[in-house]
């Protein structure tokens, strides 16, 4: 019996502090704090590149397309994600409806982030036929023909993960998904700028990611109902 | 007075104390005798009775567990309120009353039913008797007036009875159908609750059959042997077939049963236990343990006893010890022939690929093995093909010039590498001056151009030279065990070999040497000038030996490397002139794992523990460490890691001269045959290299994370996917089916036999039992092709969007296009085209090809799903036929 007892309390020890690192426990915050800044790009911004429809042009070649896997913005570096990358109480999460446009055979938004669980609503206005091909890894891959009766696919993104897409009709097509661990995350746009609310005061790590630059970590310490600010600069590798 | 002869004091002597005594050792005796034969010696018993109060236990909590959960569920909760109401009901109240009536009425229907029913019977018996007599009479030529007249009566009689039979039936039977009325709520109620109940009364079985009931005593189970009997599995010393004894179960008791995974020895359930001892696998109430896992089956006294180790320090061997771990791999080849493919066996499988392509087979004879090719490359034409004195250091220590090549280390002094390099010099001249000749360097080829090397350099990168060759080092395709090449790295094949060669050879390789595994790559000249150049630019050339060419053609040379050929046994491994009949030089190892320790010598060495295990690491790992000044040892070291090494064990400790029976045997059928052998050649010629098979390989891949979709195709479930006859010629012949890739399926040159053997070896793996399917044009319905026209056009899933049909090519550029339809017809297989469109992620995990299904459009064949794929294979199946659909429909119409 007292094997029986040790080795359930074993057990337990082995399977809850586990849980405890995978799970985000949400709920009412009342005196939280917020965390601002901004990320900018070091040294000189390369001239975006021009990217040729070569398929389907009299649909995609109707907006001229520039790459995107790096875009600056008077030295602001856009479409960076800025998330708290250690925080495991905060406000409440809840599943959101996004949006994936596929207008013109671009992805709008490039960089979509959203909280894991969300649906994102995957949108051909374009009246051709699209695929959207995931590169996930953890969330199962998928891949779906979206022809032009297909206005719209829902497609549900259950566990974190920062996922590549692409159209294999139109090589040229590339987005991301960002479906994040924890309320905490936001995409900055062309001023560089972020903000996250609410955050329950406490010492966090705030992480930047972006697609071509990689990623960086700050410490931040938040008090209750303060602003704290911290400014990213990236550079390429 | 005293009795003469009678001693008195004698008489009055008392012996009670040593009859106590006696008697007390008798008691003591007994007991001991009693204590020892069941509990000192009967070990198992107390094992046996641990794991009933465990699985009693573990039982009894998973039950209180399920009920805590049951009691606080409030449907479980209402629904047993409810059918206490309702029972309450039915014994208290009203309806008790109305049902007690009922029942007495039913009793007394129940009565009276038998009675008249009885009547009857009894008239139906006379009846009987009365149409005896009656043929009697006739057969006998008799009057059968008289039975007439009797039967005539008896049937009266019966029709008077039988209504009155009939009602009372009625009357039963309606006061049983209102019984169960009033009754049924409650059953219902009951079969609801035994549902929810299900979960924990389950548990109720193991609880049982650990315990008896003897009210109201409950005792745990008396212990018992429990032992498998395989009959004519073993054969005894005079070689007559014997059963064997399987006695583990007494204590392994949980093997078989689930949920005790985490307890100590014996009672740990067994890994994988779903899978290995499935019912289609080895079912331990079938098998027993010791098929794989060996030890002293009958035995039970001691875990010692029955698991027969050989006990570090105390060296009591036995023949048979357990085998624990990995080390029960090795008893799947008793059994099995298919072996590389089991995922629960991996060293097995990695021991065997590596067992067989490092050569073992070329100096030892092995039954099961002896079809295996010899594994160098042929040596009748080496006079033109290398530089003498790369050979004559090559042969001294090949493992300096490339420490990843599978030729083993001879460890030969230079003397003995130029005499036999003078040898295989002196055999190969006359045909490889007669090569040379007619081979000479396409006019106008400058050797070092540096546009050419450059241009050579990526063709070599492009075409699918990396497939097989690595070209610098830490670059390579198929590894051997752990870290040898397959396929020789090119990194320095320029002190090896000159342009011309290299020339003649990648433009095409069986011209100079019929029997080589490297096939073509359809070169065109200036493709092969261009290759040729760069590779003559990979490492420096050779710094001559001394007097070489003198040296090979001194004919005392020539005749010692003869003789030094032949001890060694080269031609084990290559071709060499005039020694094709030779035998394998070294001892056979058809049997080798059940060498006992007598038969292994050890030589002076008294470090090494003398066990069987020991002796075979160390023989593989210094080849020639057990010779002696008076016992010469000839073979070669392999440097091999010690993973290797004990991968290869295993397979060795599979070689048994016990032969299984066949009733025992896995399937042995044509198709595990045919898998099993065209592995092998799947092996020989590095399929794997550019292609994943079986899950595994595809090496080649490495060089195209950025864009997969330019490298070789995925083979994982190839014999369902293409119809055999296109395999059949696509194999003989390659062309580009994907006309986007730069890569080139090469031409192998199969013969007929290697290119069938490879198309079974897809389908077996399959297990495509029919390769052949039959697709009847005449009978695709017409709306089919009307609807699946819809379908590809460019409004719905636009297929053409990026696939080809024929001369009509997508829009884009050629890296986003997909196969020709047209194709689909002669090559795919109808059935997949189906399995494809329901799922292409499934089938190809990472495919371009989207999903369509399920949400094809709801406008076509009524929306669904399942017409809409039929009609697209029925379209799929026609595309390109002569007289194309959409034309033939034309035609039709103009007429």
């Amino acid at each position: 019996m007292k094997k029986m007892i040790s080795t359930f309390l074993s057990g337990a020890l082995l399977l809850f502090p586990l849980s405890a690192v995978l799970a985000y426990d949400g709920g009412a915050v009342s005196d939280g704090g917020t965390i601002t800044g901004s990320v900018k790009f070091k040294g000189t911004a390369p001239a975006p590149k021009k990217i040729e429809a070569n398929k389907d042009t009299e649909v995609c070649g109707k907006t001229p397309k520039t790459d995107a896997s790096l875009i600056v913005s008077g030295g602001n570096l856009v479409n960076a994600v800025v998330y708290i990358s250690d925080i495991k109480k905060g406000k409440k999460m809840e599943p959101q409806k996004v949006t994936l446009d596929q207008k013109g055979c671009e992805y709008h938004p490039h960089v979509l982030a959203f909280p894991a669980g969300s649906t994102v609503e995957i949108q051909n206005p374009d009246g051709i036929l699209h695929n959207i091909h995931s590169y996930s890894k953890v969330n199962s891959p998928f891949n779906i023909a979206q022809p032009k009766f297909k206005k719209s696919v829902p497609q549900k993104i259950d566990k974190p993960e920062t996922i590549n897409v692409k159209c294999d009709v139109h090589g040229w097509m590339n987005g991301w998904l960002f479906a994040a661990e924890n309320p905490y995350y936001g995409v900055t746009d062309n001023s560089g700028n972020f903000k996250l609310t609410d955050v329950p005061p406490g010492n966090y790590t705030v992480e930047v990611w972006h697609e071509t630059l990689g990623k960086t970590t700050q410490k931040v310490t938040v008090k209750a109902k303060e602003e704290a600010k911290v400014n990213f600069e990236m550079a390429k590798k | 007075m005293a009795v003469r002869g009678i001693d008195e004091r004698e008489e009055k002597k008392s012996y009670g104390s040593v009859f106590l005594l006696g008697s007390a050792l008798l008691v003591v005796a007994t007991l001991w005798s009693f204590w020892d034969d069941n509990i000192t010696r009967r070990a198992w018993k107390a094992y046996q009775a641990h794991f009933y109060r465990l699985d009693y236990q573990k039982a009894k909590a998973a039950y209180a567990e399920e009920d805590k959960k049951l009691q606080a569920d409030p449907a479980y909760q209402e629904l047993a309120k409810k059918l206490a109401a309702e029972k309450h009901s039915l014994e208290k109240g009203e309806l008790s009353k109305k049902l007690k009536a009922l029942e007495s009425q039913e009793k007394t229907a129940t009565v009276r039913f038998g009675e008249l029913d009885q009547e009857v019977k009894f008239i139906k018996s006379e009846l009987e008797e009365a149409w005896y007599e009656h043929d009697h009479a006739l057969q006998q030529g008799r009057s059968t007036k008289p039975y007439e007249e009797i039967i005539r009566g008896l049937n009266e009689r019966q029709a008077k009875w039988e209504p009155a039979v009939e009602k009372a039936r009625q009357e039963k039977d309606r006061i049983k159908e209102e019984i169960k009325k009033i009754t049924s709520g409650v059953k219902e109620l009951e079969d609801e609750l035994s549902k929810k109940t299900a979960e924990r009364d389950k548990w109720l079985t193991p609880i049982q059959n650990a315990t008896i009931v003897q009210n109201p005593v409950v005792f745990y189970k008396i212990p018992n042997i429990r032992q498998v009997v395989l009959n004519e599995f073993d054969r005894n010393t005079f070689d007559q077939p014997i059963a064997r004894v399987d006695r583990c179960q007494t204590c392994h008791t949980a093997v078989n049963r689930p949920g005790f995974e985490k307890e100590p020895h014996p009672y740990r359930t067994h890994p994988r236990r779903e899978v290995l001892l499935a019912d289609n696998a080895h079912p331990p109430e079938k098998f027993g343990c010791t098929p794989c896992h060996e030890g002293q089956g009958p035995a039970v006294n001691s875990p010692m006893k029955a698991h027969g180790e050989v006990l570090p320090g105390e060296h009591n061997y036995w023949e048979h010890p357990l085998l624990r771990g990995p080390k029960v791999q090795s008893s799947c080849a008793s059994c099995h022939l298919n072996i590389q493919s089991f995922e629960d066996a991996p060293l097995l499988a990695q021991g065997q690929r590596t067992f067989e392509q490092i050569g073992c087979t070329g100096c030892h004879l092995i039954k099961g093995y002896e079809d295996i090719p010899k594994i160098g490359p042929s040596l009748k034409r080496i006079s033109a093909k290398v530089d003498p004195s790369w050979m004559v250091r090559w042969i001294e220590n090949p493992h300096k010039f490339r420490p990843r090549t599978r030729m083993p280390n001879f460890d030969f002094k230079e003397d003995e590498a130029l005499a036999i390099t003078a040898f295989l010099w002196s055999l190969s001249k006359e045909e490889g001056d007669k090569w040379l000749q007619e081979h000479p360097l396409p006019s106008g080829y400058r050797e070092g151009d540096q546009n050419l090397a450059a241009q050579g350099k990526t063709l070599v990168e492009s075409v699918g030279c990396k497939g097989c060759h690595g070209f610098a080092d830490g670059e390579f395709s198929t590894v051997v065990g752990k870290e040898k090449d397959l396929v020789p790295n090119l990194k320095d094949i320029g002190a090896k070999v000159g342009a011309r060669w290299i020339y003649h050879w990648v433009k095409n390789p069986r011209d100079f040497s019929p029997a080589t595994r490297m096939p073509s790559l359809r070169l065109t000249d200036s493709e092969a000038s261009a290759i040729t150049t760069y590779l003559t630019t990979l490492g420096n050339k050779s710094e001559p030996i001394a007097g070489v060419q003198e040296r090979l053609a001194d004919n005392k040379n020539i005749k010692r490397g003869e003789s030094l050929v032949r001890k060694y046994g080269c031609f084990g491994c290559h071709d060499i002139q005039g020694m094709e009949k030779e035998s394998r030089i070294g001892v056979e190892l058809t049997t080798f794992g059940s060498k006992t320790l007598e038969e292994l010598f050890f030589g002076n060495h008294t470090d090494i523990p003398n066990t069987w295990d020991d002796w075979t690491y160390n023989k593989l790992k210094t080849p020639r460490t057990y010779a002696t000044e008076r016992v010469e040892q000839v073979m070669p070291q392999f440097d091999l890691t010690d993973d290797d090494i004990k991968a290869i064990r295993i397979v060795l400790a599979g070689f048994q001269d016990r032969k299984v029976p066949p009733r025992y045997l896995a399937d042995h059928g044509l198709r595990v045959t045919q898998v099993v052998e065209g592995r092998r050649l799947m092996h020989q010629y590095n399929c794997i290299g550019c292609h994943e098979i079986e899950r595994r390989g595809g090496f080649i891949r490495k060089y195209y994370q950025e864009n997969p979709t330019l490298a070789p195709p995925v083979l994982n479930g190839e014999g369902e996917k293409v119809q055999s006859p296109w395999l059949f010629s696509f194999l003989k012949a390659p062309f580009s089916i994907r006309p986007w890739l730069r890569l080139r399926m090469p031409t192998f040159g199969f013969s007929d036999q290697e290119a069938n053997l490879l198309v079974s070896y897809f389908n077996g793996l399959s297990k495509l039992e029919v390769p052949y399917a039959y697709f009847d044009e005449g009978k695709v319905p017409r709306e089919h092709l009307d609807a699946a026209r819809v379908l590809v056009s460019k409004d719905y899933f636009n297929c053409f969007s990026c696939h080809q049909q024929g001369e009509r090519k997508p829009e884009g550029p050629e890296e986003g296009w997909a196969p020709d339809l047209n194709l689909a017809r002669n090559r795919l297989n109808p059935n997949w085209i189906i399995k494809w469109l329901q799922d292409p992620q499934k089938v190809q995990p990472g495919t371009k090809m989207p999903s369509f299904f399920p949400g094809g459009p709801d406008n076509v064949l009524g929306g669904k799903d399942d017409r809409q794929i039929e009609a697209l294979r029925d379209y799929i199946m026609m595309s390109g036929k002569e007289s194309a659909p959409a034309e033939s429909r034309k035609k039709v119409a103009r007429r």
